[in-house]
């Protein structure tokens, strides 16, 4: 996928281009709002990457110009913000996420590839599919190979959110942000308790395992 | 040069100002008394004078020059204070009591003149004397000349002349003495706020401007200034305290951190090792610097703002129940009994984000510090005073009473817990998040001791009531 990195510290920015180039992702990057909005304008980006604060135009000027535009290409904000208020500003602007600096380089590759799949599933979808496992969201069922799996309601969502995200690395802020909808870090690993309970609900008796943990970044639903 | 400390001042400099213009006033006042008293003297002479001239031409119309030579005569030797001169046609005199008229000429029938009288007394003093007169025409074409010795007046309007200048003086005087008694006073005032303000300003947050009692404006400005000293001396001090706790906090791991890369680096060069492993580890060093580093900004902001950003009504049974399904889960997989007691439909205030992430905090420490076997229990009630109190009550170690105080400050983490991740931030914040609120945060002993562990910790975040 192609990723448009909007960002004045260009060490930082060089950084971000060889680690999604790592990923498999293809870069551009930009020193400023103003370089960011020509060259979004110019091709077609599956994600920008955009920094609040910049010189000239700054990140929420930038992508309040770009969707009125009518560009509607996701975007991920980074900022050195973290607070709600801050966040929420952004989110207004356009924004489609918010990442607080510093990030870990799983986090941003996670959200990036959430952002740029959940624009390929723009659909309302009733039935998800990952491999042999089947959530029917009118329903509220979940079944595994035929095999009904009685979940909570928390665990639905949080199946649900990895079932969209399948074969992604989701990471646990990710997941207390989607699931829970708190943004900020628990210092302990209330997500793995949770994860590890959804896992002996969905992979117990079955040969291939499906949610996976991936060391330093997160769970990954693997079909 | 510079003027001597006394004339720089601002209240010697208002009664300089103040002076001048009561000083012009008083000038302007005794000018009028002058004229009004010179005038009134002079006035009478004239009138005295002008009476002898009415009578004595009466005297000349009844009987004639001869008459009025007669009257002349009598009234010249008489006790009379007054001149007399007639001359005739030809101004040559004819009787009198002075030889020469002080007139040179007349302009027409009737002139005023003030001249100075010049007599030779008994002893042979010869003495000048300010005098008066007035000369006419008779009907006759002779001339009269009445006077009078005015000395006595002008004497009199001299005194009064002495004694204004002399009360202007005493005026000015008594203004400067004033004044300088007062700019030195209020001076004194002033410099003992200065020189608080001066060894404040070299660093010594102490210094206290002296209150004597009086409860005037330099009492109040004293007590203003004191309160500020003091508030600045705390947060200040909690400053280097903070500068102190981070520089503990950051240091140790960040110097873990280095030693790790410079072990890694040695190791790979001599190709032992896989520095993956320490590179790992390295990562997650610096993670925990971050993580201490977001608290101490949070808790900074939150300072800073005073009031928690974004409050709204909120259900905080509702939201302590989405943080207990939160961490039911970790509580049992640490062997520990999770209750939650949560009243519902509660009305509370404040940023549920924040409140939020206080509760997590308090669980995570409970979770963190109580054995396995013990209870976590999570409690949402409403006080009998409205307020709100949001709880978590622990089987941990809990934390002596005199320790309680010191460990809502930013940045303390008790010496037992150092062997235990986190940041030592954890119950900083919440105290930082319940005083953003208006509220505070209650630590006591928990349920006493059970078994081996106790006697426990109640941690309590109290909200005020709403309305």
């Amino acid at each position: 996928m192609r990723v448009l990195i909007v960002e004045d510290d260009l060490e930082a920015a060089d950084a971000m281009v060889r680690g999604l180039s790592d990923a498999g992702h293809m870069c551009a990057s930009a020193p400023d709002g103003e370089a960011g909005l020509a060259a979004a304008g110019a091709e077609r980006f599956d994600v920008l990457i955009v920094d609040r604060m910049m010189p000239k135009l700054d990140g929420v000027g930038m992508v309040s110009r770009l969707r009125g535009n009518g560009d509607q290409t996701p975007v991920l904000f980074l900022s050195a913000l973290g607070e709600i208020t801050d966040r929420v500003s952004g989110l207004n602007a356009g924004g489609d996420d918010y990442l607080v600096k510093p990030y870990a380089f799983a986090e941003l590759i996670a959200r990036v590839e959430a952002l740029a799949r959940r624009r390929e599933t723009g659909s309302v979808q009733t039935l998800l599919k990952v491999g042999d496992l089947e959530m029917d969201l009118l329903g509220r069922g979940v079944r595994r190979a035929g095999q009904e799996i009685d979940l909570q309601p928390r665990e639905f969502q949080l199946l649900e959110f990895l079932m969209r995200n399948a074969g992604q690395s989701v990471t646990r802020t990710m997941l207390l942000e989607k699931v829970w909808e708190y943004h900020f870090d628990p210092q302990t690993n209330v997500i793995d308790v949770h994860i590890s309970r959804l896992r002996a609900k969905i992979d117990k008796g079955f040969e291939h395992p499906m949610l996976q943990t991936v060391r330093g970044a997160g769970y990954r639903l693997e079909p | 040069m510079r003027a001597p400390r006394l004339l720089r001042t601002t209240p010697f400099r208002l009664t300089l100002l103040f002076l001048a213009l009561f000083a012009a006033a008083a000038c302007a006042f005794l000018a009028y008394i002058y004229l009004a008293t010179a005038g009134e003297v002079t006035g009478r002479a004239d009138a005295q004078v002008s009476r002898e001239m009415h009578s004595l031409e009466a005297v000349y119309r009844r009987g004639g020059l001869t008459a009025l030579n007669q009257a002349v005569i009598e009234r010249s030797s008489g006790d009379r204070a007054l001149l007399y001169l007639l001359m005739d046609n030809h101004g040559a005199p004819i009787s009198g009591s002075i030889a020469k008229s002080p007139i040179g000429s007349l302009v027409g029938d009737q002139t005023w003149a003030s001249f100075v009288l010049t007599q030779t007394d008994t002893d042979g003093a010869v003495m000048h004397r300010p005098a008066r007169g007035l000369e006419e025409v008779m009907p006759g074409g002779e001339r009269l000349f009445v006077g009078a010795d005015v000395s006595e007046s002008e004497a009199y309007v001299v005194k009064i002349l002495r004694a204004l200048w002399g009360a202007g003086a005493l005026v000015i005087l008594l203004g400067l003495a004033g004044g300088v008694l007062v700019s030195r006073n209020v001076s004194r005032n002033i410099t003992s706020l200065t020189d608080v303000i001066a060894a404040a300003r070299g660093g010594d947050l102490g210094a206290r401007a002296r209150i004597r009692g009086t409860g005037d404006e330099y009492d109040e400005l004293a007590a203003g200034l004191n309160d500020m000293l003091e508030r600045l001396e705390r947060s200040i001090g909690g400053l280097r305290h903070a500068g102190d706790a981070i520089a503990h906090d950051l240091r140790s791991p960040l110097t873990r951190l280095r030693a790790r890369l410079e072990v890694a680096m040695i190791e790979a060069d001599a190709g032992r090792a896989d520095p993956k492993a320490a590179l790992h580890q390295a990562m997650e060093d610096a993670d925990g610097v971050l993580r201490t580093f977001s608290a101490v900004l949070a808790i900074a902001r939150l300072e800073a703002a005073g009031e928690a950003p974004d409050q709204v009504l909120f259900d905080p049974g509702a939201l302590a129940g989405d943080m207990a399904e939160l961490y039911m889960p970790l509580c049992e997989d640490k062997g520990l009994e999770f209750q939650a007691e949560l009243t519902p439909g509660l009305r509370a205030r404040g940023n549920s984000e924040f409140i939020a992430q206080a509760l997590a905090n308090i669980l995570d420490n409970a979770v963190k510090y109580t054995p396995e076997g013990g209870a976590v229990m999570l409690r949402v009630r409403r006080r009998s005073s409205g307020d709100i109190e949001l709880s978590v009550t622990d089987t941990g170690p809990g934390v002596e009473a005199a320790e309680r105080r010191r460990v809502v400050e930013r940045f303390v983490r008790l010496e037992n817990s150092r062997n235990l991740p986190g940041a030592g931030l954890g119950l900083s914040l919440v105290a930082a998040v319940a005083r953003s609120h208006r509220g505070h945060l209650e630590l006591d002993e928990g349920p006493g001791i059970v078994g081996d562990t106790g006697p426990g910790l109640r941690v309590a975040i109290v909200l005020p009531r709403v309305g």
